[in-house]
Order: structure tokens, then sequence, then C-alpha cells
């Protein structure tokens, strides 16, 4: 991006030269004030969020400076000159930051994210162990390919895992000479644990209030203590947080929201989420007869694998594209919904298409149960999904490459029946093909946010509360107050 | 079979084809079990096979009078309305043709100077009519024949139940109803057999597949002509019919251009325009937005139904990949993504999560109802109720063939549902076994989610839908099932 700039900028003084002789000396200090100025507006709008349609936003950018640029005088261009350079080289330069230079030449390369999410290209999902730092326990590197898989998925699941993994991990850990283990173990090994899960795939609301309390755990570890019983007392403190937070919380869930299943219900839930399959089973167990309408969406599906678990233990189960919401919530008597996070603000960060569940259920007057344990609870506020959300990539939209080449069957037959007489040469492309279509983007957001006023209840283990108490609970739960 | 005369897959086109060597009696056959099998399916291609069988039907026809042609063609039209009856353009196409029978006519007895034969359309609605309404069936299971209508305010099941019998009688009879005669009517025998046939005829008309050919419909009597002397004039009614009915063809090719004419009073630079499933009126609307302007186009997928026609339609612009619609000769145009606007495809789950930021939510229905509430692709009801939560403006391009003379009562019924194993396939045996799998194929949208309805008439507002109907269709025809 930069090049099209200077180039231009080198190409209009020349037309300017014979203005030149006119200006006074005081004159040209002030020009020469002023174009520096202007170079470093030009400067910081290079740098800010890389715009997908760089002709039509930079043309109006240059329009004041191109008048500046006539009256310049050679002898700022001279300045001018290594200025830029220098301006725009360090961020290129610098070698630890080869990201950055990437994501700087993604938006030239026909620009294939959405410019509204452009905040949450990060870094492409890591798949593989190059570039991994060796200091990265096994345990944790398996977790992270298990993650970016979604082989595990689901909040509590992630952060359960996290720990677990993290237990092995400070296990194997040795504090070096002339360190305490409390001042060593946190910023120089688990931090670089952290940041390679998160390379894996962005970390969930839970795992970030476990790495908290990790963190301040071990913080607090007394210098004096050997380093093996400080090993020990974290890994039992880790089993206890694991204990106490999670399975125990999710029982109590279960045990509360399954008391909200009455008998002839009809339960509709979305997606999956372990703690509302607790709370159905846990529900089946005591008897009460009811029956669960499960929506599902592309492109993960865990709805089937919700669907799969409770038709294996015997209970009556509706399964529904995305498409049927409608049809779902018209005979629907309860919603019950698992959480990403909660918001403080009392908004529910989930599944991507629950807000839409959760909208049609609310004007169908069907309550709107959320299942959360305190681990989830957040202190941080959004209104809308696309500030905090995770794109996931766009590849997993595409469809399965049967389905897929049934479709082109089908199209290309259509093609010869017409005798292949259009200009693109009967060239049928596929979804897949994304990459050379310019201007097209597919999307694949992760969460959306619910808003507070269509969620009736929350159940958490502290008890059923309005989602206007989550800030509450937060505190109360993660941050001991 | 008539299918042994087709080599490939039936669709539309080769219906078409079929149309030309095949006798009438095959052709509605043939169409009525393309409708039945879903092989001609969506409104377009349903209108379209409509208007061409309706055309060499009334070729075919000697006529000697207008009524016993409206009677042929009102029949053709209960049997192909019975075969598929949410297929809601074949029903209108019907009643348009109906129409313009019955247009045709009257100017024809005008020309002859005869006094006006049917009374002048009763469109004024009379407060003590309702009186006469009769008892709607509590549910609309069976709603073929349109029920629904007979809650127009008019006295239109008394009046299409005498019609037919106007054309013939002796003139005392065919001045307009007086508020206080159609009471008598209301007793006659003809409103009774038409709430009979209600309940009879989808089950009683459509199981047989090849009805005798020799006597083309045995329901219909032979009426006895008193008309008998105009023979010119009634060779002029029927070139006229047909001029009409090539007309409504016309129309139905014209309309995507027509309604995308209007585009630019909607669409205004650097929109982000929200659409759903792979509507060719849609695609057009956009396309000719996008020559003038550039704007942001999401795209939901309409999984599963439509979703592979979507992708298709996003990658490859033009047609759909069905083939249902390659008939029409058509160019294929280009992608939207060629003409510089960005597209973006989500799935339908990430609809909510995208609606705070879309300006526009455009979609295509698949039938329109009188109310102004419509039936569209599963998942447009969802989109519509995010639209609403976000108050984002919600336009329907609907061309007028959509538009159905139907008010809705029972919307569960009108919901049609597909094929299970789009969504799971059947080698998941268990899956399937045990599990109750659904797919709805159609959403039905409340007229108060839509803000704008854009026709090829230009736009209007959902409330003022009814308007068009009464415009469109004669009262007689609304409700088809009446003899």
């Amino acid at each position: 991006m930069p090049e099209p700039v200077t180039a231009s900028e080198q190409a209009k003084p020349p037309a300017a030269i014979p203005e030149e002789p006119k200006l006074s000396p005081a004159e040209l200090k002030k020009k020469a004030k002023a174009e520096k100025q202007a170079r470093r507006a030009v400067q910081k709008e290079q740098q800010g969020p890389p715009d997908t349609r760089p002709k039509g936003g930079q043309q109006k950018s240059q329009q004041p400076q191109q008048k500046q640029n006539k009256q310049a005088s050679l002898d700022s261009k001279h300045h001018e000159r290594p200025g830029s350079s220098q301006q725009s080289l360090p961020l290129r330069r610098r070698p630890s930051q080869s990201d950055a230079t990437k994501e700087r030449e993604q938006p030239k390369k026909g620009s294939k994210q959405v410019e509204l999410f452009s905040h949450l290209y990060t870094q492409p999902r890591r798949h593989t162990i190059e570039g991994a730092s060796k200091d990265i326990h096994p345990a944790v590197l398996a977790l992270g390919f298990q993650m970016s898989s979604y082989e595990i998925c689901g909040s509590s699941a992630r952060c359960v895992a996290m720990l677990l993994a993290f237990k092995e991990s400070i296990q194997a850990y040795t504090t070096p000479n002339n360190w305490a283990l409390s001042r060593h173990l946190n910023s120089h090994y688990l931090s670089p644990q952290i940041d390679y899960l998160k390379s894996c795939r962005p970390i969930s609301m839970s795992m970030g209030n476990a790495i908290r309390w990790l963190k301040n755990l071990i913080g607090k570890v007394d210098p004096n203590m050997p380093e093996q019983e400080a090993k020990d007392f974290l890994c039992g403190e880790i089993d206890r947080f694991v204990h106490e937070r999670i399975t125990i919380s999710d029982q109590a869930i279960a045990t509360t929201a399954s008391a909200q299943i009455r008998k002839g219900a009809v339960l509709l839930t979305y997606g999956k989420s372990s703690i509302v399959e607790k709370t159905i089973l846990q529900a089946y167990a005591n008897g009460t007869e009811f029956r669960v309408v499960i929506v599902d969406a592309r492109p993960l599906f865990e709805g089937k694998q919700l669907a799969t678990s409770l038709m294996r233990a015997g209970i009556e189960v509706e399964y529904l594209p995305f498409s049927g919401i409608t049809h779902a919530v018209k005979q629907a008597s309860l919603v019950l919904l698992g959480a990403h996070a909660m918001l403080s603000n009392g908004r529910l960060q989930s599944r991507v298409g629950t807000a839409s569940i959760a909208l049609a259920a609310h004007e169908e007057h069907i309550p709107v149960i959320v299942c959360c344990e305190s681990v989830k609870f957040s202190d941080r506020v959004t209104l809308d999904s696309i500030v905090m959300n995770e794109v996931a990539p766009s590849e997993e939209l595409f469809l399965p490459a049967r389905v897929e080449a049934h479709a082109e069957n089908q199209a290309s037959n259509q093609e010869i029946s017409k005798g292949g007489d259009d200009a693109n040469g009967g060239a049928v492309r596929s979804l897949r093909d994304w990459k050379d279509i310019a201007g097209l983007q597919i999307l694949n957001l992760m969460y959306d946010v619910t808003p507070a006023e269509y969620i009736r209840m929350v159940i958490c283990e502290y008890g059923s509360v309005p989602p206007s108490s989550v800030p509450v609970v937060h505190r109360l739960a993660n941050e001991g107050m | 079979m008539p299918a042994t005369t087709i080599p490939q897959t039936p669709s539309l086109s080769t219906y078409l084809k079929s149309l030309k060597h095949n006798d009438i009696e095959t052709s509605i056959e043939l169409f009525i079990s393309l409708l039945k099998r879903r092989q001609i399916k969506n409104s377009r291609p349903c209108a379209i096979a409509t208007t061409h069988l309706l055309l060499h039907v009334v070729a075919a026809e000697r006529i000697r009078d207008a009524s016993k042609l409206i009677q042929h063609v009102r029949d053709v039209g209960r049997r192909l309305v019975a075969a598929q009856p949410r297929e809601m353009a074949v029903g209108n196409i019907v009643r348009r043709v109906l129409g313009v029978i019955r247009e045709v006519a009257e100017e024809d007895q005008d020309a002859a100077g005869g006094t006006p034969l049917s009374p002048p359309t009763p469109l004024t609605p009379v407060p003590g009519e309702t009186l006469q309404r009769p008892p709607l069936p509590t549910k609309m299971s069976e709603f073929s024949p349109l029920h629904g209508a007979a809650a127009l305010p008019q006295d239109l099941l008394a009046t299409a139940a005498s019609s037919t019998q106007d054309w013939q009688s002796e003139d005392a009879a065919q001045r307009p109803l007086l508020p206080g005669s159609s009471t008598s009517y209301a007793g006659q025998p003809p409103s009774v057999t038409s709430l009979f046939s209600i309940l009879q005829q989808p089950a009683g008309r459509s199981p047989f597949a090849t009805p005798p050919t020799a006597s083309q419909s045995p329901l219909i009597k032979p009426v006895p002509q008193t008309h008998d002397d105009e023979v010119k004039e009634k060779l002029d009614i029927k070139a006229e019919v047909i001029n009409g009915i090539q007309e409504l063809q016309d129309e139905l090719d014209v309309v995507d251009t027509q309604i995308a004419e209007s585009a630019l009073d909607h669409i205004h630079s650097n929109e982000i325009i929200l659409t759903h499933t792979s509507s060719q009126t849609v695609q057009r609307f956009l396309a000719t937005a996008a020559r003038k302007r550039k704007f942001t186009v999401v795209h939901a997928e309409a999984y599963p139904n439509d979703h592979e026609a979507t992708h298709a339609t996003i990658v490859n612009g033009g047609k759909k990949g069905s083939g249902e619609d390659e008939e029409g000769g058509d160019e294929r145009w280009k992608p939207l993504t060629s003409m510089g606007i960005t597209v973006i495809l989500i799935p339908d789950s990430a609809v909510f999560a995208l609606m705070s930021r879309i300006n526009k939510v455009i979609m295509a229905p698949h039938t329109v109802l009188a109310n102004g509430s419509l039936l569209a692709a599963a998942g447009a009801a969802t989109i519509a109720q995010a639209a609403k939560h976000h108050r984002v403006p919600v336009v329907v391009l609907s061309g007028v063939y959509k538009l159905s003379p139907v008010y809705p009562f029972a919307t569960d019924d009108l919901i049609e549902y597909g094929d299970p194993s789009k969504v799971v396939g059947f080698e998941e045996g268990e899956f399937m076994e045990k599990v109750d799998v659904v797919n709805p194929i159609y959403d039905w949208v409340d007229s108060e989610l839509v803000d704008l309805y854009i026709t090829n008439l230009g736009g209007c507002a959902p409330s003022f839908l009814y308007r068009i109907v009464a415009d469109h269709y004669r009262v007689e025809d609304i409700d088809l099932s009446a003899k």
C-alpha cells in the first residue's frame, strides 16, 4: 500500500517546479511544515485499519495533499523521501513481526476478509507444530490441535482440558536457578503455553477466567516452599478448581434446571451444550416425560451429537435444520440454551444462531433459560456480535465433497445441454474456488450475542438469577468479592 | 403413462416441448403428475407451465360460447390446483386467464350491443352480504380450493356459483345484484354444492391418472347454447383470449426486468444488503443496481434446501443449477462479484449477528397472500424477525403472478415439508430411525414484518396488496372450486 502513495508524491512535484522561485524562504518554511504534517496524516492513515478498496479511499485522502504538493519545493521533497521511507520501513524490518507484514499484505490480494470483522482475523489457526516454542509441553501441544480441529469443543470442555494439560506441564516444570517459582512459572513457562493455545484457537471466556485464577494462585505461592511441594500444591488446587467450579457446578445446575422441565414439556435447544445435555438426561432419569426438539446449523452440526446421545438414552428427539426455527418454536414450551459466556450486561454469548432461537422463542412467549457455570461469567460487556467474536476458517463452510461433486455434475450437464455458448467457456466454478473470485467472501462466525431481554433466567450454581444479576455473580465467583 | 414421451428427467423445459405434440388431456395429466412429483416446482416454472398449458387448452377448444370456455378452463384449473395446492402460482395464473376470458366476453357483449350479461364486477362490499358468507371450514387442511378467499367481503360465492348460469339464462337474472336480492341467492343450491365440492374435490378428481380422453371432462354438462348466432364473434373471442394469455406470458418473461427497474430507487451506495436463497428476481434486482452503485451483499445460504443453488448463483451467477429455469432462453447473467460487488456468504445462523450492520433485507417470496403476509423459503421468518428486532427494513420482490387472493387463516397448513435426507442422510440409519428429522420448506412471514413490496407494477405497502389482488382477479374466479 505505501508504494502508490509515494509514487504519486514523487510524480507531482516536478509539475510544480515552475512555481517554486516565487516563494520566499519564509513561505518555503511554512510550506515545508504543512507538507510534513500532511505526510504524517497520510502515514497515519496507512497504518490505520486496512482498507479493502484502497483506490477509492486513498484517492480522496490525497485530494488536499495534492494541492500542497503543487506548491512544495524541491528541498522539501528531498526531505520527504528519506522521511517517508524511514517511517514505513521499520514495520517491515522487524524480524520478530513477520505476522505484521503478512497482515499488511493480506488486503492486497483481493481481500478475503470481511471488512467489518477485520479485527478478528488475527492469524490463521495453527494446525501444525511448526514454529511452536520448544518449551511447550507435549500435552499442551496435543491439546492445541484438538482445539483447532474442534475435537475438544465447548467452553467448559476446553477449560477443563486446558487445566489438565497445565497440570501435566507444571509437573514437568523445573524452576531455573536464582528464580522463584512464583516469579518464573507464570511469565516464562505458562505464558508461552497459553500463547500457543491462543494460536490454535482463540481462548474462551472460561479459559480466561481459569488462567487468571491460576496465575493469581501461582503468584501467591510461598517462595520458600520446596519446588515439588509447590507443584503438588498447584496441581491439587487445579483439581479442586475443576471439581468445584465445573463438575459439581454442572451437577447443581443440572439438578436445578431439570426441575424446570415439567411433564409433557417440549424442550427446544440449539446445537450442543454439555450442561444442557446433562440437564436433559437428568430430567429423563427423574422420570419426567418430555420431548426434545433440537435445532442445528452448519458447519459444526453439534446438535447432531446431542441428538445421537439423547436418542441412545431413549428420549424422543426431533431434529431440525436451522431454517426450521419457526416450526420448532411453535411446538416448544421451554428453551434451554448453553453458553459460551455470560457478559456483564446480561447478554449471552453463545454459538452463532443462538440469538435467533432466543428471539423466535421470545416472540412466541416461550421462556428462554440459559444454563451456565459461573466460570463462564465475564466482566466484559458488548452490545453486538461484531466486536467480540471469533472467525473460523471459511473453508469449513464448504459442502462435503460428495454433495459438491453431485452439484457440479448437474451444473456441467446443464452446461452441455446449453451448448456451452457463454463467454466463461463453461467454467462452472464451485465454492471451493472462492479465493479466485474477486469480491467473494465467506464468513464463518463462531458466536453471536443474545440480547438480555430475550433471556428469562440464567441458571448457575449459585441459583437461578435474571440476566441483570450476571455481574454480581461474576464478582462473587470469579473475583471473590 | 405420458412420461414415456420424455426421454430425460422431466422438467419445465421438457414439459414445454412435450406440449407441442401431446394432446390436451395428456398434457394436463402430465402437468398434474409433474406437479405432484415436484418435478415442476417454485412459482415461476409453475406459472410458465400453466400459461403454456392454458394457451393450448384455449387454442384447442372449439368454442361456441365464452361461458363454456370459462367452465372448461376453470375445470382444468381446479384439477391443477388440486394436484399441488401449495403452488399457488398455478391457481393465480388460472384466475388471470379466467379474468382475461371474462373481460373479452364482456367486451364482446358490449360490442354486440346486447345487454351486459354478467353483473359488472360487484366489488363493493355490502354490509348485509357478510351474513351470506358460507361457513368456513375450521381447518385449511384441504385448502386447495382456497377457502380463505371466501373471507373477501364480497358476494363471491353466490356470484361465482351462479355466474355460469348467468351466461345462458334470460336477461332478467343478469342485472347487478341488489343487496336485498342476494339473500335469495344464499339459499340456492349452487352455494351448497360448492361447499360439497370443496371437500370432495381433491380426493375425487386427481387420482385418476388417465381420465377418458374421448369425453374430455365428463363432469361438465354440455350447456345449452343460447348465443349460437354470433359464430364470427366467438372466433374473435378465442383470438382475443389467446392474445391475452400471450400477454400474460410476456409479463412472466419481463417481470424480473420490470422489478429490477426500480432497483436504483431503493439501493444507495455503500449499502449492506442481506438476501436469502438463490432467487432470480433478487439477483436481477441487485445486478441492475450494481451497474450504477457499489454496495455489499450478504447472502445467507438457505441450508438445507437451496444452499447448493445459492452457492452456484453466487459463484457462477445466472441461472439456478437446478435446471428448472433454463427454459425461457434468457441469457445467463454474470455473478454479482464480477460487477465489483462484494458478496459475503454466511450460514443462516449468522444472520442475527450481522443484522445490526445490515441496511436492507431483500427477500423473494414463494407466494404472497392477500393480506401482505408471504410464504418464502424456510429461514425467511427468522431473518425477518431479526430484521424487525434491529429495525432493518425488509423489502420483498414479487411479481404479480405470485400474488394470491388467499387470506391466511391456518398458516401451518401452508407450510410444506421436504426431504429429510437433505438434513441427515439416510446412510445414518440409526439416527434416521429414532430421531424425527423434519425439514420445512417454507416459512410464513407475517405482513407486519414486511416493510415494502416491490412488484412489477411498482412499490407498495403490504397493507395495499389487497387492492392489487382486487385489480387482478375477478371476484367470480377467486374460489376456483365453486361450480
